[in-house]
């Protein structure tokens, strides 16, 4: 039976449990029965069939590579025995689908498994099933956004076969990794699954609201696989009867749902009464209207009112980030993303392109760590396609692509991209004969790039037109062309309309006057994606003055919660500050700002290095010694270090704008090994490292030896930092100091972390064991700066 | 979660301080408030026949590797296996503060300490209820005394963890979300003599806080 023959049944009956099903003994692994039991996993099919099933799910739920490491079952050999036997057992009539379930670890931001880990063993189920003769893939019980999408992927370009996918979620409507509907929903269709839905989770009557939800997100087919209710806590028995189950079902049928099936607790019976239930019965009528939306795996934007797109991070123009990018320093750009996200962004623009940088590589390492701090939508900006499509690839949701314009070049190889992953575009309006003068001509342009995408498959909704802004010095009749444009687009096409906002004002003085007056004109005028500096006085506050004024903010509920404690003092803590207060006391005492303020003033008549030496050090001297002797406790010394951090800040920003010497005393790379994910008391020992001057390479967590190596005969370090929290990852750090001692004998390595003692360090050949973050730091002096 | 859900007592145990002084005690309070509300405590865990075996102690059919673990349930025929976590979004907390202010990134982790060990408390408290037992040993986890960690991904599994609560397991045997806690409890009708005690519930030697923990001085195993 075809998929898509059975697509024009007006339901779709889908199987129930297989676990239930097969009455597992304990320890008994389902996807070795493929292989030795086989007709009792093919008596479950034949069941299912005759209850009047129309998809089988093959018994490969679990037969991920990942997953069966060490079981001694083959993947792919379990994968073709199961749907082989399937096909035998249902015969012609009806579908065999592989059925895909997650691996157990989790993705980025929440976890550590690699995207391609995750693609790559999908890949090798897609591959075995379509061989094997699967009809379809069916990717179920997922949490993590992006691991679905790795599923889907791999399913789609290893296979021809429909894919659909169901998602399970929580009583709050999202997954466990924070998944809402909408964003599932919205992902799923832009990457081409033949129908989605929710799949375990609950019961049918906990379900239906969020299958509700669903509908109103997508266009595509709806899947309602519910549990047979809630488990019993003690027994762990599923409550409801087939008939108490299929009782429930026409409320979906009635939203709409095509395809109806079981999970966990369902049997053939429960499959028999549904289909009693919905025979007579006809769906109910889906009225979608497609909304502009775009989502991070945790957050979905609508765009229905003016949001905000922060351009906060991109080299151009920024000394400081650009010297960020180089040094591979993503602390940086995490601090931007956080700044941003607080000050108000709705979206993150993210540009990573500069001399010396190669886009494909970082622009995927950049918009995973941003992801690590926000949970806002990105806009991945470049105009290399392929780091475009390595950040899609790995992008949890669906972001923006900033951008495509009209050159025949460059619609011919962006816009293929943003539909394969199911991205939004922002369109420039600009061809091989450059920027036009004219709106007219821009809202030609603009058309043009709608028509190209839409023929693509790429829906109105997700096609953005940036209609430019040209420098108002330039010429008079530039900004009100611009709006012209902007108003066109928004009035006749019924597009989202983007623009660069601060660009209007560049050459010109009192600039963020300028900015402000052009942003409300522009909003007055049709704009909604304003890229911009939301840190900037008064943008954030002009946006949100026109959402309140123009009708979008309902009781002005968003403006007050914005305001109302505008006037009143800081709500932050409270923070000492006096005249005599000096930077060495602003350390001791913890205070960032004041800390931040006299590193200024200081800078004005030292040099860096002496504000480093002969300021900021003898008062971290102070606060340890005092640590070590008990007068003050960790809270304090991180706070003391947390304020010196600060000074650094403004130490490193006025050096990157004066393009000076560095006031580090030399590089250290520190790392938590390979395996291990607990960083806190690495990022510590770097905090302190940093305080006293010396320029850290932080290479992050589960780094691998060979990683750590290559780094440090690249950078040429003296020392290195190795942190491990677990029993099971200090052998990845043994490791990790063979290799060292193999590839680069003479670097030194300290050593620390909660299973470590001084002992076991000489072990495994540490140089020194650090019981603290304050004695890494000691060490680290004898080894730079021997007496 | 509530914010006087949690032992202020414990929190500073974790911050290796004895207090703090009004600046930092607002921002623990303010630590606090903020944790709560991001945690979403989920629990998971089942009663499991146990097995004494020549070769050492069964749970469910699961061998459990160690002495330790099979002193912990001398004479014990049934055990609970439990796993909580405070999900995703209190490790989203730490990774924010980690990147603005290491101050609020450590406050946070020792809040989060004191909370999953708070969701374990209730937990327990709900299962001592529920069950016909009279004696119950302390929580014992993998990674305590000669019980392997790498046992973790088994315990995982054996609970369905990923799919009931969103807990996982990484290779390396870490549970991801990171604020999570597994743990073995004997059930029995009389005092098990051999059941392992340890200062804070852990292993002196496995502990985080092992060179700086107050406790251990007097009790030190």
């Amino acid at each position: 039976m075809d998929f898509r023959t059975l697509l024009l049944n007006e339901f779709v009956f889908l199987d129930g449990g297989m676990g239930t099903m097969l009455h597992l003994k304990p320890g008994e692994l389902p996807e070795r029965l493929n292989l030795t039991e086989p007709e009792r996993v093919a008596a479950v099919h034949r069941a299912y069939a005759e209850a009047g099933s129309q998809i089988v799910y093959a018994n490969t739920f679990g037969a991920n590579p990942l997953k069966l490491a060490g079981t001694g079952v083959d993947p792919a050999e379990s994968i073709k025995a199961a749907i082989r036997l399937a096909k035998d057992a249902v015969g012609e009539g009806v579908c065999v689908a592989l059925d895909i379930g997650p691996t157990g670890q989790l993705l980025p931001p929440a976890g550590q498994m690699t995207f391609e880990a995750a693609y790559e063993s999908f890949r090798v189920m897609c591959a075995a099933g379509a061989e094997a003769g699967a009809d379809l893939v069916v990717i179920e019980t997922m949490s993590d956004l992006l691991e679905t999408k790795a599923a889907v992927l791999a399913a789609k370009e290893a296979t021809g076969l429909p894919v659909i996918v169901t998602m399970t979620f929580t009583e709050n409507g999202r997954t466990f990794t924070g998944c809402p509907v909408s964003a599932a929903a919205m992902t799923l269709e832009g990457l081409g699954a033949a129908a989605i839905g929710i799949n375990c989770s609950l019961g049918p009557k906990e379900i239906l609201p969020m299958v509700q939800e669903m509908a109103r997100w997508t266009s595509l087919p709806l899947i309602a696989k519910a549990n047979a209710g809630l488990p019993d806590p003690v027994t762990g028995e599923y409550y409801l009867t087939p008939a108490e189950f299929a009782e429930l079902m026409p409320a979906f049928a009635e939203c709409g749902v095509q395809f109806f099936g079981g999970c966990c607790g369902t049997t053939p019976d429960f499959i028999r009464a549904i289909r009693e239930k919905l025979n007579p019965l006809r769906r109910g009528r889906r009225c979608f209207a497609k909304q502009a939306a775009v989502c991070s795996g945790t957050r979905t934007v609508l765009l229905d009112m003016p949001r905000i797109i922060g351009e906060r991070i991109n080299p151009t123009g920024k000394k400081r980030m650009k010297q960020a990018l180089l040094d591979n320093d993503f602390d940086y750009l995490r601090g931007e993303a956080i700044s941003q996200t607080e000050a108000g962004a709705d979206i993150l623009d993210v540009n990573v392109g500069t001399p010396g940088i190669n886009e494909a590589e970082v622009l995927p390492q950049a918009v995973q760590a941003i992801l690590e701090v926000t949970d806002l939508p990105l806009q991945l900006d470049s105009s290399d396609p392929a780091a475009l499509e390595a950040a899609l690839r790995i992008y949890p949701g669906k972001p923006i692509v900033n951008s495509v314009n009209g050159k025949a070049e460059s619609l011919k190889t962006v816009l293929p991209l943003v539909k394969h992953y199911g991205a939004a575009i922002v369109g420039l309006t600009l061809d091989e004969n450059g920027i036009p003068t004219s709106a007219a001509e821009r809202f030609g342009i603009g058309e043009r790039i709608l028509k190209a995408a839409m023929q693509l498959g790429i829906p109105k909704e997700d096609v953005f037109l940036d209609c430019l802004t040209l420098t108002a010095s330039t010429g008079e009749n530039g900004p009100s062309e611009t709006l012209r444009a902007v108003r066109r687009v928004h009035e006749e096409l019924g597009l989202q309309t983007v623009l660069g906002v601060s660009n209007i004002s560049f050459g010109l003085p009192n600039r963020p006057l300028i900015n402000r007056n052009f942003l409300c004109m522009a909003l007055t005028n049709g704009l909604t994606l304003p890229i911009m500096n939301p840190m900037a006085e008064g943008m954030t506050d002009t946006v949100r003055a026109y959402r309140m004024l123009a009708g979008f903010d309902v009781n002005c509920e968003n403006f007050i919660a914005a305001y109302q404690d505008a006037g009143t003092p800081a709500a932050a803590a409270p923070q000492k500050s006096n005249e005599n207060l000096t930077l060495e006391g602003a350390v001791i005492h913890g205070l960032r700002q004041d800390a931040a303020r006299l590193t200024l003033e200081a800078l004005q008549t030292h040099a860096p290095l002496a504000v480093v030496n002969d300021m900021l050090i003898p008062a971290l001297d102070a606060v340890g010694a005092d640590y070590e002797s008990g007068k003050v406790f960790l809270p304090q010394l991180i706070q003391a270090a947390t304020a010196a951090q600060s000074a650094f800040g403004v130490i490193k920003q006025q050096m990157a704008s004066q393009d000076g010497d560095k006031a580090d005393k030399g590089k250290i790379i520190v790392a938590t090994v390979q395996g291990d994910v607990h960083d806190i008391g690495k990022n510590i020992v770097r905090l302190l490292l940093e305080n006293y001057g010396y320029d850290v390479i932080d290479l992050g967590k589960d780094v691998p030896p060979q990683k750590i190596v290559d780094a440090a005969i690249a950078n040429q370090v003296k020392l290195v930092g190795l942190s491990a929290l677990m029993t099971t990852t200090v052998g990845a750090m043994e490791e990790t100091i063979k290799l060292l001692h193999q590839q680069y004998p003479e670097c030194k390595t300290v050593v620390g972390g909660a299973v470590l003692t001084g002992d076991y360090a000489e072990t495994i050949g540490a140089d020194c064991y650090a019981k603290d973050a304050k004695a890494t730091v000691d060490y680290a002096k004898t080894v730079f700066e021997p007496q | 979660m509530k914010p006087d859900d949690l032992d202020r007592s414990e929190i500073l145990m974790y911050l290796n301080t004895p207090s703090l002084d009004e600046n930092l005690s607002a921002m623990l309070e303010d630590c606090v408030k903020k944790l709560c509300a991001a945690a979403q405590p989920r629990t998971v865990y089942r009663v499991l026949p146990v097995e004494h075996t020549a070769s050492g102690v069964l749970l469910g059919g699961l061998p459990l590797q160690g002495e330790d673990i099979a002193l912990h349930l001398t004479g014990c025929k049934e055990a609970v296996l439990l796993a909580a976590t405070l999900s995703a979004p209190v490790d989203a907390l730490i990774r924010r503060a980690s990147v603005t202010d290491m101050t609020l990134a450590v406050m946070y982790d020792a809040v989060a300490g004191a909370a999953v060990e708070r969701v374990c408390n209730d937990l327990e408290a709900e299962i001592r209820a529920k069950y016909p037992y009279p004696y119950y040993t302390a929580r014992f986890s993998a990674g305590y005394g000669d019980f392997p960690i790498t046992q973790q991904g088994a315990l995982v599994q054996m609970l369905d963890a990923p799919r009931k609560i969103g807990l996982t397991v990484t290779p390396a045997q870490t549970l991801l979300p990171m604020k999570s806690v597994t743990a073995v409890m004997g059930m029995s009708h009389e005092p098990v003599k051999d059941a392992r005690r340890f200062c804070c519930g852990n292993s002196c030697e496995e502990c985080p806080y092992h060179e700086t923990c107050p406790m251990r001085k007097e009790n030190a195993v």
